[in-house]
């Protein structure tokens, strides 16, 4: 009898007692009459089968500039240079510098990892079907992932600055390694129902539910993922579910199209087939949130200098809804969706820190703040977004380079720091101002007066929307066998009117505008020889006038480390992708290509191999440029730069 | 005892004749039909030396006999040229049973009580499809049964493949390397459902508002793990010119996309050698093929009984033998089938197909379908698909489709001489809670819509 490791990440997972027991069932009977892979159990069939999986992805780029070891400014003298502050003066305040209290500095006790593998997991996969009648069965999978870990950042390494770092989640800010799986919401435990997760762990069930069949209609009620429309890379109808950035964040096999990257939700959804033409399909979901990978983990894209308070636990009990109608007549196919739902990646702004601690008196500027508020300049910061601890932002030239980065406006940002968290702000000396100069100096003081570097806090919150798509679709005919026959066009379109956005100044009040999105995806499968199967060619194509592919808006795109952005008035994007199977589909090469006309492209080769039925061996490279043309902070996978990386996947399955 | 009329070479002779004379209609004495109209069987169509193997063989080769390779030469004349090679050198074994005379074991009984009373109903119309006299779809049954060419007996062939109203096959499939190891295990489910030409079930001959449609059918697969839910919808005009639509679930991307409707040459899965053009022989509409021609006649080992493993094994689960390792080749019993006409075509609506041509053996008898043999581009032997049928009663153990007991087929080779891979497929008992199902209204929205290919899917 095959036997399940006993690891504490599978002992979690495997609580569930059902699937325990209907694998041992299935596979006792497997055993018992050398047959078929199928049995009884009281008169309820069961079937069970799964796999497990080495992934390692060998890094071939850099480190993750978002996290502590991989900050671009590690190890890098920088020149601070703060300026004398105007109170009441918003054109004179810090316009003038002081060079008397210029210094320089490193990110102090903060060394740059050089870890040879990206990514590195063991993942194991089990479902289990039983069927209770002939309409009703209640399907499981169940989803294991265990990651022994990287050389990562400590946060007990810089203990002595200041007594270390202070505010946010303890388990994802002040740990001794990163939390690679938690999903920890603010005051919220346990945010992902059937899920359990810990630092190194993770287990849940993508889907559970039961699955009740009767004649056209079909309704499923339990944890499960919706998929709708159809794109590499790109998602338009595809609004049911959040992405789960944990793991191997968008960088998996790109022509997996998302398929485990959907955060499941406890969800009711029916389905029907009103004529042999049109299928209704319709749900109502527990929002669950876009889950980014958490601080100082691989593929983590909210730098580190910043501590995110998740107010998700104000939303857990929101739920999403919509309807799409799909119509297929011959060549010609119809859908239309209107969703009602929580924008599942959020938005973000500053917030009160929280964390009480004052600048240190040993410098003349910190010496100054905290005199000006009777020795005790932490009770004001805590009202501000920041804290003076380690591991933040050190200088003005960080600023506004990470600023830039995460398409962030670092003048902006500074002013509605001070002007939304006024008085506290404007207690401790700071103030709004009018140009980029004055900002420098401004943040040079305040990092210089905080005994080196001002951690940021910005807070998670959620949005409703609606969002109304069309499609059409079209199978080309021609000359049989021509490049011209059987070319599958799609039209998908998205429209959401004010839809809420990250304000690239991270003030309280956030951007809303209407944003559209559209794709346009040809497909076409093409024979070149006899003795090969047909090539798959995909090219796609799309428009985005409000945000880009990450969901972040626009406006905050341009801006570098001496200049605020200026943003681009819309996002385009091609996709270009093949497959092609060898004889018999024992292998298959591909390549998917996501280029930004802006300036950066992500190419990714890749060849399966399935040797025998159970094992699948796959390898894919990806190679991402993220700026060839200019400001990389002008296009879209600047962010994913460092992220070049060879990744092989072994895989057994039962 | 019937008293000998005709030499031992008269039954060559006549099919010699009637080959080079483009004569189709099966029977040598009389029509075949006829005959079966007249008695039940087919034996008054046909000259003592076609009634048994013992006969035709004077003696050689007996019925209970196996075929191995020691003396197949003796009937390489009655065998497809593939199966040929496969028995005088990969190992492979065929057992003789004796000819069934009684016709109604031969096919479902309502289908071949249809073909009886709807004989002379058909004709093609002015876009080459089967209709009745008055112009309305098919009612039922084989339309030619006794067929005056090539294409009567192919249209027929592509009009009604399992000759049930509507089935639900589980199968379990084998894949196979060169060296005999069962590289891939699959098991799955195929699903046909007519609207027409009903002959079982009610509402009967047409269903309403899909009389435009000849064929609903998918194929899905439950297991191993990573092809699980991965299915393909193929809906069917009843106009032979079109191509079917073709809509597949991905298990991988998790969500239905369409197909390009040629896509009938590719293999579905890892390790295949099945397209789903090789379906029944005739998996493609009748006009993406062409030229289709009658170029040979003559008696042949086929097996059209016996193909049900329901009386050895719960699950009908066939027993194997041959190959490097003994698991290339299901255990096969045939019997002697006095006529097979074997018809050729051309695709001549797929340019790019990796077949120039194939050659499909028809038993005169029933119009079924008994072998089928392509041809690369070259011109070289490419690919052979054989099948056994059988009534689904065995050892005292009966699967009844209604009131009689089911006819299907029972296990298929498809093998690939040139890379020397083989497909072996099975009709089982169950796979993974779908049953095997016949003339079952239920189908159709179980396994015959978009919804049913997402449902499939199972998230």
């Amino acid at each position: 009898m095959k036997r399940y490791q006993q690891g504490r990440w599978l002992q979690a997972g495997l609580a569930g007692a059902v699937l325990l027991l209907s694998c041992n069932v299935a596979q006792a009977q497997k055993e018992g009459d050398g047959s078929f892979f199928d049995g009884l159990l009281g008169g309820i069939d069961v079937s069970v089968g799964g796999f497990v999986r080495v992934e390692n992805a060998f890094q071939t780029g850099g480190e993750n500039p978002n996290n502590q070891n991989g900050n671009t400014f590690n190890g890098v003298t920088v020149a601070r240079m703060p300026g004398v502050p105007v109170p009441g003066s918003q054109a004179l305040s810090f316009a003038v510098p002081n060079p008397l209290l210029a210094d320089t500095t490193t990110r102090t006790g903060i060394d740059t990892s050089n870890n040879w593998s990206n990514y590195h997991i063991l993942r194991g996969e089990v479902e289990t079907g039983i069927r209770f009648t002939s309409d009703l069965s209640l399907i499981g999978r169940v989803r294991a992932i265990y990651d022994p870990g990287y050389d990562d950042f400590n946060a007990h390494s810089v203990d002595d600055d200041r007594g270390g770092i202070d505010g946010g989640d303890k388990a994802l800010y002040r740990s001794s390694s990163p939390n690679y799986f938690e999903y920890r919401p603010e005051g919220k435990s346990h945010a992902n129902p059937l899920e359990w997760a810990g630092q190194n762990y993770l287990v849940y069930f993508p889907s559970l539910f039961f699955d009740y069949n009767h004649g056209p209609l079909n309704l499923r009620v339990g944890n499960q993922q919706i998929a709708w429309g159809q794109a590499i890379f790109f998602r338009v109808f595809d609004v049911a579910n959040g992405i789960d950035l944990r793991r191997h964040s968008v960088l998996d096999y790109a022509q997996e199209e998302y398929a485990d990257k959907r955060v499941p939700q406890l969800s009711i959804r029916a389905g029907y087939q009103l004529t042999d033409e049109v299928l209704a399909d319709a749900y109502v979901a527990k929002f669950q949130p876009t889950i980014y990978g958490n601080p100082n983990t691989q593929y983590n894209v909210i730098p580190v200098q910043f501590t995110v308070h998740d107010r998700y636990g104000d939303y857990d009990d929101k739920f999403s809804y919509g309807l799409r109608m799909k119509a297929n007549y011959g060549q010609w196919g119809f859908q239309g969706m209107a969703v009602r739902r929580w924008n599942p990646d959020g938005v973000f702004r500053w917030t009160r820190s929280g964390v009480d601690k004052n600048v240190p008196s040993s410098n003349p500027l910190g010496l100054v703040v905290n005199t000006l508020n009777g020795g005790n300049s932490g009770a004001q910061l805590a009202n501000t977004p920041f804290e003076a601890s380690p591991g933040g932002v050190y200088s003005a030239e960080e600023w506004f380079s990470y600023a830039a980065a995460v398409r962030l406006d670092g003048v902006a940002g500074l002013n509605a720091a001070v002007n939304d968290f006024a008085p506290a702000t404007t207690n401790v000396l700071a103030s709004p101002v009018d140009t980029f100069a004055q900002a420098h100096n401004e943040l040079d003081t305040f990092f210089i007066a905080a005994g080196g570097s001002l951690r940021g806090h910005i807070e998670r919150k959620y949005f409703e929307e609606n969002v109304f798509g069309l499609g059409v679709s079209y199978v080309t005919e021609a000359e049989p066998g021509s490049v011209f026959d059987q070319i599958i066009f799609n039209l998908e379109t998205s429209y959401t009117p004010d839809r809420t956005f990250t304000s690239p100044d991270l003030g309280q009040n956030f951007l809303t505008q209407d944003a559209s999105v559209t794709a346009l995806v040809m497909e076409k499968y093409q024979r070149f020889s006899q003795s090969f199967p047909a090539t798959y060619f995909v090219l796609q194509a799309m428009h985005r006038n409000a945000d880009d592919l990450f969901g972040r808006s626009l406006k905050g795109y341009g801006g570098t480390r001496t200049s605020s952005p200026d943003g681009i008035s819309s996002a385009d994007y091609v996709v270009f992708a093949a497959q092609q199977p060898f004889p018999n589909d024992i292998y298959r090469a591909a390549i998917a290509v996501l280029y930004d006309p802006r300036g950066s492209i992500l190419v990714q080769p890749g060849v399966k191999w399935k040797p025998r039925g159970s094992i699948t061996i796959e390898a894919f490279y990806s190679y991402i440029e993220g700026g060839f043309a200019g400001n990389a902070n002008k296009t879209l996978l600047s962010t994913v730069d460092f992220a070049d990386e060879v990744t092989i996947r072994a895989a057994y399955q039962f | 005892m019937r008293i000998r009329r005709y030499d031992h070479d008269y039954s060559r002779r006549h099919f010699l004749k009637s080959v080079a004379a483009g004569v189709v209609g099966g029977g040598v004495l009389m029509p075949v039909w006829d005959a079966i109209a007249q008695t039940g069987s087919a034996a008054k169509a046909y000259p003592d030396e076609l009634l048994s193997i013992d006969a035709y063989t004077r003696g050689r080769i007996k019925t209970g006999d196996e075929i191995s390779a020691a003396n197949v030469d003796q009937v390489k004349d009655l065998l497809e040229p593939i199966k040929y090679v496969q028995i005088k050198t990969l190992g492979r074994r065929l057992k003789i049973a004796p000819t069934t005379s009684d016709v109604m074991k031969l096919s479902p009984w309502e289908y071949l009580e249809a073909t009886l009373r709807n004989a002379g109903q058909a004709r093609f119309d002015e876009r080459g499809n089967i209709v009745t006299l008055q112009g309305k779809p098919w009612i039922g049954g084989t339309p030619f049964p006794n067929a005056t060419s090539a294409l009567e007996l192919y249209a027929g062939l592509t009009l009604n493949w399992g000759r049930h109203d509507a089935c639900l096959y589980a199968m379990k499939e084998y894949d196979l390397n060169i060296e005999g190891d069962v590289q891939f295990n699959y098991e799955s489910g195929w699903a046909e459902l007519s609207p027409v030409a009903r002959v079982s079930m009610d509402p009967k001959p047409y269903l309403p508002g899909r009389e435009n449609k000849l064929r609903y059918q998918s194929v899905f697969f439950t297991t191993p793990d990573s092809i699980k839910g991965t299915s393909f919808l193929n809906i069917w005009d009843y106009d032979q010119n079109n191509f079917p639509e073709l809509y597949g679930y991905v298990a991988a991307f998790k969500r239905i996309r369409q197909f390009p409707t040629d896509q009938r040459f590719e293999p579905l899965i890892p390790g295949s050698t099945l397209y789903l053009s090789d379906a029944w022989c005739a998996g493609d509409p009748l006009y993406t093929w062409g030229n289709y021609k009658v170029i040979g006649r003559g008696p042949v080992l086929a097996a059209v009984s016996g193909g049900w493993a329901g009386g050895e094994h719960p699950n009908w689960e066939h027993k194997t033998h041959g190959g490097p390792k003994g698991h290339t080749f299901w255990d096969t019993t045939v019997e002697f089938v006095p006529e097979a006409v074997i018809i050729e075509a051309e695709p001549v609506k797929f340019p790019r197909a990796p077949v120039s041509k194939k050659r499909v053996w028809i038993d005169a008898r029933t119009q079924l379908p008994i072998a089928m043999v392509s041809y690369d581009r070259r011109g070289e032997p490419y690919r052979s698909f054989d099948g056994a049928y059988g009534l689904y009663e065995s050892k005292g153990k009966t699967f009844n489709d209604g009131q009689h007991p089911y006819w299907s087929w029972g296990h298929v080779h498809a093998f690939d001489i040139q890379s020397g891979r083989m497909t072996r497929l099975e009709q089982v008992r169950e796979i993974a809670g779908h049953p095997t199902r016949v003339n079952d209204a239920g189908i159709y929205d179980r396994y015959l819509t978009n919804a049913a290919l997402m449902r499939m899917g199972s998230g």
